[in-house]
């Protein structure tokens, strides 16, 4: 068990936008959190990411809950945020730099893996530019070579896809199965159901702050038989059900 | 960690030297002089007017602390990304933070020093004090503005026990009630408050550097700090780093739901809502206003009245000129399809009411104090008009067709 979130009510001010959401991503696993634009997708992660302190429930990392053991908790995660977020007065190469100093990484293994990684994103002859200066899908690649070079345990990833390009998108998934063989859990909030459709083990359906269902795809299928096939059929149908409700 | 710290440090230091020398420039400098002299030398001949048993004096003494306290802020040095970069490292940030708390202490009881300093002659004419009783003002001065820092320091955490980020107990009053104690009463009890709340705050760090931090707090108060800051700067020099923060201030609704929406407003809708929600306009609006009507109000005579008023209103409606090129960065504006023309037109209109506002409210204080000279009523109320109409349709079109071409 990696992630497990219990009975969490949270929000930003006193108005909970959570109300009581349940749901873990094992070892190994990749799960989809879908959900629509407002349905508490970014604040689950700033939840378990520690910005935003839970109201009622818990979070746990393997067993640990952030004010049991503040480090132990953090150093587990790796975190990509929707807006790519990068130091102004930054070059690319010291990126990653800080990255390496703040996991604590091996400076010779973490710069033959950031080679890897930097290729594979064709970032590698930008290493003394100002990522800050870059478009947003290349800032976003930036964000996702920092995240990879971690050894982190539980990958927090919010909506990767938008701005990435298709062949990056690919190398991302790659990533991600890759990451998840070695046994490392991942959480992706995402809106791309034909892609979250493919590569995802599970699936929260997050509507209106609470946990509309979840499981696998052949167990969405079996609960709303009428739906439709795709996860896109089975999420509309939610959807519209949720408002009509 | 303390190393990352130091390495912000330099950069910062670096950033701040090449603001104040920009700054201090000579020009700058000389004026200080005499400024600083000028107000010395009305400092040391009120003191001998003062005596002791001054009812006031215990206030002002008391009032000048209170604002010595509140000077020099946390300064963290925090970035946005460091959410994301320094996550996995929160539980070492505290080593971090201390040293950013180290640095601001050192500040902040220079200030408090300083002004101890400044305001020592002050205290000894108008109280009965020894040396010690000085000295324990200080020691409680400085104690109480730990004890603020140590605050600030908590907030950056997610506490469990809120009170000990309270800032209205430990900002206002504990400094009250202390330094109300030392004036009044004895200067070693204001001593004992202050110490209290000290231990207190220091003791409980225990109980929150275990606990999670508070990221969006503390960027946003790192922020907050950097702005004032910027502003400070931003009166002196162009600072590309000041991004125009907004409010939403509702209670404008109400004007500026009258106009229109037809496509020859799209300007006007634009600038309007620009002009009311952008801090820094509105900011330099209403502070350059307030200004102005003290001014009047304090001020008799024939013609300067009159010459004040006009220069407050040339140097409010030349300071909103750039805002007319605050939307051309937006590509929307170049889609819109309106011309030019009524960009002109919508700027004017929004600055003739800003001007006419400002106009009425000079002219009322100006006819309030000065009354009874008709020259001053009548100079006051002809000039502004001129001026406002040559400053919006005949100088603005000139000025902002010479700033096009610049650009």
């Amino acid at each position: 068990m990696s992630l497990k979130v219990s009975d969490l009510v949270g929000g930003y001010s006193q108005v909970p936008v959570l109300k009581d959401v349940n749901f873990d991503v094992k070892d190994g696993e990749l799960v989809g959190l879908i959900g629509l634009n407002g349905a508490g997708k970014s604040t689950t992660i700033n939840h378990i990411i520690g910005l935003l302190t839970p109201f009622k429930g818990s979070i746990t990392i393997n067993g640990t809950g952030l004010n049991d053991d503040v480090k132990k908790y953090k150093e587990q995660i790796a975190y990509i945020p929707e807006q790519p977020i990068v130091y102004k007065e930054l070059t690319l190469k010291e990126h990653l730099e800080m990255t390496m100093l703040a996991y604590n990484l091996d400076q010779d293994q973490a710069w033959e893996r950031a080679h890897q990684l930097l290729k594979l994103f064709r970032l590698d002859n930008k290493l003394d530019w100002f990522p800050d200066n870059f478009s947003k899908g290349m800032r976003q690649k930036v964000m996702i070579v920092c995240a990879f070079l971690t050894n982190a345990k539980l990958f927090i990833i919010d909506e990767p896809f938008l701005g990435l390009d298709p062949l990056a998108v690919n190398d991302l998934l790659n990533l991600i199965s890759e990451r998840k063989k070695q046994g490392a859990s991942i959480l992706m909030s995402t809106h791309v159901l034909d892609t979250a459709q493919r590569y995802c083990d599970r699936f929260v359906l997050l509507h209106d702050g609470k946990v509309r269902t979840e499981g696998t795809i052949e167990e969405l299928r079996k609960l709303f038989p009428e739906a439709g096939d795709s996860l896109n059929d089975i999420y509309l149908t939610l959807a519209r059900e949720g408002d009509a409700s | 960690m303390k190393q990352l710290f130091k390495q912000r440090l330099t950069t910062h230091l670096k950033e701040m030297m090449r603001y104040l020398r920009l700054v201090f420039n000579d020009y700058f400098v000389l004026a200080l002089l005499f400024v600083i002299g000028g107000l010395g030398y009305y400092y040391s001949n009120t003191l001998k007017q003062l005596h002791t048993g001054l009812w006031w004096a215990p206030i002002v003494i008391i009032g000048i602390l209170l604002v010595s306290v509140q000077l020099g802020r946390f300064a963290t040095l925090i970035e946005a990304p460091d959410y994301v970069f320094l996550l996995p490292r929160e539980a070492d940030l505290y080593h971090y933070l201390k040293s950013g708390f180290n640095y601001s202490l050192s500040i902040a009881l220079s200030i408090q020093v300083l002004f101890w300093i400044l305001l020592m002659p002050f205290i000894q004419v108008t109280m009965h004090v020894t040396a010690i009783d000085l000295y324990l003002l200080l020691a409680t001065a400085v104690l109480l503005k730990t004890t603020w820092l140590n605050t600030d320091f908590a907030r950056k955490y997610h506490l469990k026990r809120r009170w000990l980020s309270s800032r209205f107990l430990f900002r206002l009053l504990v400094p009250v009630v202390s330094f109300g104690f030392s004036i009044y009463i004895n200067y070693w009890i204001g001593l004992a408050v202050a110490l209290i709340a000290l231990i207190v705050s220091w003791v409980s760090r225990r109980s929150w550097v275990t606990r999670s931090l508070d990221w969006t707090k503390m960027i946003s108060d790192e922020n907050s700090r950097m702005h004032t800051v910027y502003q400070f700067f931003n009166l002196f020099t162009d600072v590309p780093m000041l991004q125009g923060s907004v409010k939403r201030r509702r209670y404008v609704d109400g004007i500026l739901n009258r106009i229109k929406l037809i496509p020859k407003n799209t300007y006007l809708y634009l600038y309007g809502h620009g002009i009311v929600r952008d801090n820094e306009m509105s900011g330099l609006y209403v502070r350059l206003l307030v200004i102005g009507t003290l001014l009047l109000v304090f001020v008799k005579g024939e013609m300067l009245p009159i010459f004040l008023s006009l220069l407050f209103i040339y140097l409010i409606g030349f300071q909103m000129i750039p805002f007319y090129f605050h939307f051309s960065d937006n590509a929307f504006v170049h889609v819109y399809p309106i011309t030019d023309k009524y960009q002109l037109m919508s700027f004017q209109r929004v600055l003739l009411y800003l001007l006419t506002t400002v106009g009425v409210v000079f002219a009322i204080a100006v006819v309030a104090v000065n009354y009874t000279s008709l020259v001053t009523v009548f100079g006051v109320i002809i000039g502004e008009a001129l001026e406002i109409w040559a400053f919006i349709y005949v100088y603005l079109p000139r000025r902002l067709a010479r700033s096009e071409r610049i650009r």
